[in-house]
């Protein structure tokens, strides 16, 4: 298990925003996230980085606790991708990729012809070659999240907490940026709002009221019931027949 | 495109910045030197430093020496730690607070600064043993730490985004620490006395020696240095704490430390040369047009046109008035004030 979280849980004064969340990740695997807003995926995703210290509970990173890792080394092993995070510095996209190698470098510890070559590659895999040059502040809403994803990916981490990396993607890239995190060697949890997405991740959580309600297999997690039940739509399943592939058609619940 | 997104040297390269930077910095301090309101034959300051520095003997009139060696050359050196420090303490504080109008005058700082240096000098508080740098840190210290909360309470903490609390915050906490300031002033101070400490509050650097040398230089160095090893975590903080920290920076460490150390260095310029506003917010943006935002370069260019700039607003103020020192504070605001409402047209972004 490289990623496991026990009775996890983190709340504001007495009111608990996540609880009780046990969850064992593999190595290698892309486990998505669903849950309706305010169900806690970007607190639990969080947690998981190490970004909030937990109210109860701990995680654990290769079998040892997070709590005792320095930043540094817990931001070599995981790179976690923020659902909103802007800025108003006159960066270009090459500056904010290159923050990626910070874990990586110590004021002793200078730049290098390697770094630059991840930094690359970076750029390459999402597909912003030409925009190297280019002001944060003339970016649009998806490239800026496809900057957020190189920073991430420069990062080189063994696990990538991606929150809703999705959210502003055109189609093509959407797909593009879910097939590269597939087919990456690394582990990944995305936060996830579309179930057809979801479906094709090796395993999804559920998230509800704080609460991992379920954990399993896209199949047998989002079940027509479960969607009905936690998001309040009712879903029919329709099969592609070409390939016979599963996908949500969505209605209001009458 | 601009310097800020040319090719990537590596710090290798780039050594010969440190030199460069080091001669640069050693030019302004030699200027600052060579001007006043005496004129002095460039000949005679030189031989005056070679007599000093490298034991020769010419011989010279020992007022010129004296004005050259006793005046002049400590001024110059504390107006550059001082305006290298103020433009540290503003970079940083911009950077972590991610405001373009933080700064160590803005947010109260240099005001608590001088409530605390005040209480020391005149109300005698500490009985002698608190030296008055001591009770600007204290009162620098004090002062951040409250602005801090009141912009917390007002929703806008240290690590929260987009915050106009904290400049809110400030100039309620620059209002209150001057007006202390001037209670403190009228209840305990002499005519005399008043007068003194009000030309100080302003910024003044004519009565400079050398005991001040040894105060203010180390300080800025230690400031410099603290920035240079800190500056990728200063680069880290552009998208947020919460970015920075899962980028591996220790965020509240960095910021205890690093505003820590930013009170320390503007307490101590405070309590030397009185309260100089603006230099900490014009410069640093000054720098960021020139050599763009990465702290790599942003920290040395900062902290190098501050330098000069302080040197140049101290001779001026000599020399501007003929027989006559105006406060440097009121040379800094002359030309800080445009300057600041440059970058409130501006904003922050650039096209
Ligand atoms: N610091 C905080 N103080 C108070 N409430 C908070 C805080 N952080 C999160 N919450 C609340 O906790 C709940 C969970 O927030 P979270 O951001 O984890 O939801 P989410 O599942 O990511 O939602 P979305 O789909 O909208 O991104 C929300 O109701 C939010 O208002
Ligand atoms: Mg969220």
């Amino acid at each position: 298990m490289i990623l496991q979280a026990r009775n996890l849980g983190w709340g504001v004064r007495r009111l608990p925003i996540v609880q009780g969340v046990d969850l064992a990740v593999r190595e290698g695997e892309t486990l998505g996230l669903v849950g309706p807003n305010g169900s806690g995926k970007s607190t639990l995703l969080r947690l998981l980085a190490g970004i909030l210290k937990p109210t109860s509970g701990e995680v654990a990173v290769e079998g040892r606790p997070l709590s005792g890792l320095p930043r540094r080394l817990a931001a070599q092993k995981i790179a976690y991708l923020e659902q909103q995070a802007d800025t108003g510095e006159a960066i270009t996209v090459r500056d904010a990729v290159e923050l990626g190698r910070t874990p990586w470098l110590t004021p002793l510890q200078p730049w290098s012809d390697e770094d630059d070559r991840i930094v690359a590659g970076a750029l390459a895999d999402a597909d912003l070659r030409g925009f190297e040059s280019r002001f944060w502040a003339t970016l649009s809403g998806g490239e800026k999240q496809r900057v957020h994803l190189a920073r991430a990916l420069a990062q080189r981490p063994r696990i990538l907490l991606l929150d809703e990396p999705t959210n502003h993607l055109d189609v093509r890239h959407q797909l593009s940026m879910l097939d590269l995190v597939a087919a990456l060697p690394v582990t990944s949890i995305i936060a996830l709002h579309d179930l057809n997405q979801a479906l094709t991740c090796d395993r999804v959580g559920v998230m509800a009221g704080g609460r991992l309600v379920a954990l399993g297999s896209p199949e047998e997690v989002l079940s027509v019931e479960r969607i009905a039940e936690v998001f309040g739509v009712r879903a029919s399943i329709v099969v592609d027949p070409a390939d016979g592939t599963r996908i949500f058609r969505l209605d209001h619940l009458r | 495109m601009t310097i800020a997104t040319a090719g990537r040297p590596s710090v290798a390269r780039l050594w010969w910045r440190w030199p460069v930077g080091l001669a640069a910095m050693a030019a302004t301090v030699f200027a600052g030197t060579c001007i006043g309101e005496t004129p002095i034959p460039l000949s005679i300051v030189v031989q005056t430093l070679a007599n000093k520095v490298l034991g020769a003997a010419y011989p010279l009139d020992p007022i010129d020496m004296g004005i050259i060696w006793n005046y002049r050359l400590p001024r110059a050196l504390v107006a550059a730690s001082c305006g290298a420090g103020l433009a540290l303490s503003g970079l940083v504080l911009q950077s972590l607070l991610r405001n373009a109008l933080a700064d160590p005058y803005l947010l109260g700082i240099s005001a608590g600064a001088s409530t605390g240096a005040v209480t020391v000098t005149i109300a005698g508080i500490g009985g002698g043993a608190v030296s008055m740098s001591l009770g600007a840190f204290a009162g620098a210290l004090t002062a951040f730490l409250l602005v801090a909360l009141l912009a917390r309470a007002a929703g806008g903490g240290v690590s929260a985004r987009g915050t106009g609390q904290i400049i809110l915050a400030g100039i309620a906490g620059s209002q209150l620490f001057n007006a202390l300031t001037s209670f403190i002033i009228t209840k305990s101070a002499n005519a005399e006395q008043a007068r003194g400490i009000m030309f100080w509050l302003l910024g003044n650097l004519s009565g400079v020696r050398w005991p001040d040398v040894t105060l203010a230089v180390p300080i800025a160095l230690t400031g410099l240095i603290a920035c240079v090893w800190c500056a990728r975590a200063l680069d880290a903080f552009a998208f947020g704490a919460e970015s920075a920290a899962s980028l591996g920076i220790p965020v509240r460490r960095v910021q205890i430390v690093l505003i820590g150390l930013t009170a320390l260095v503007t307490a101590v310029m405070v309590s030397i040369v009185g309260s100089i506003g603006f230099v900490g917010l014009v410069i640093p943006h000054a720098a960021r047009f020139v050599v763009g935002v990465r702290h790599g370069r942003l920290v040395p260019a900062t902290a190098l046109t501050g330098a000069a700039f302080l040197i140049a607003a101290d001779v001026l103020s000599r020399t501007m008035i003929p027989g006559q020192v105006l406060p440097i504070g009121v040379i800094t605001a002359l030309v800080g004030a445009p300057a600041f409402a440059l970058i409130l047209l501006r904003g922050r972004r650039r096209p």
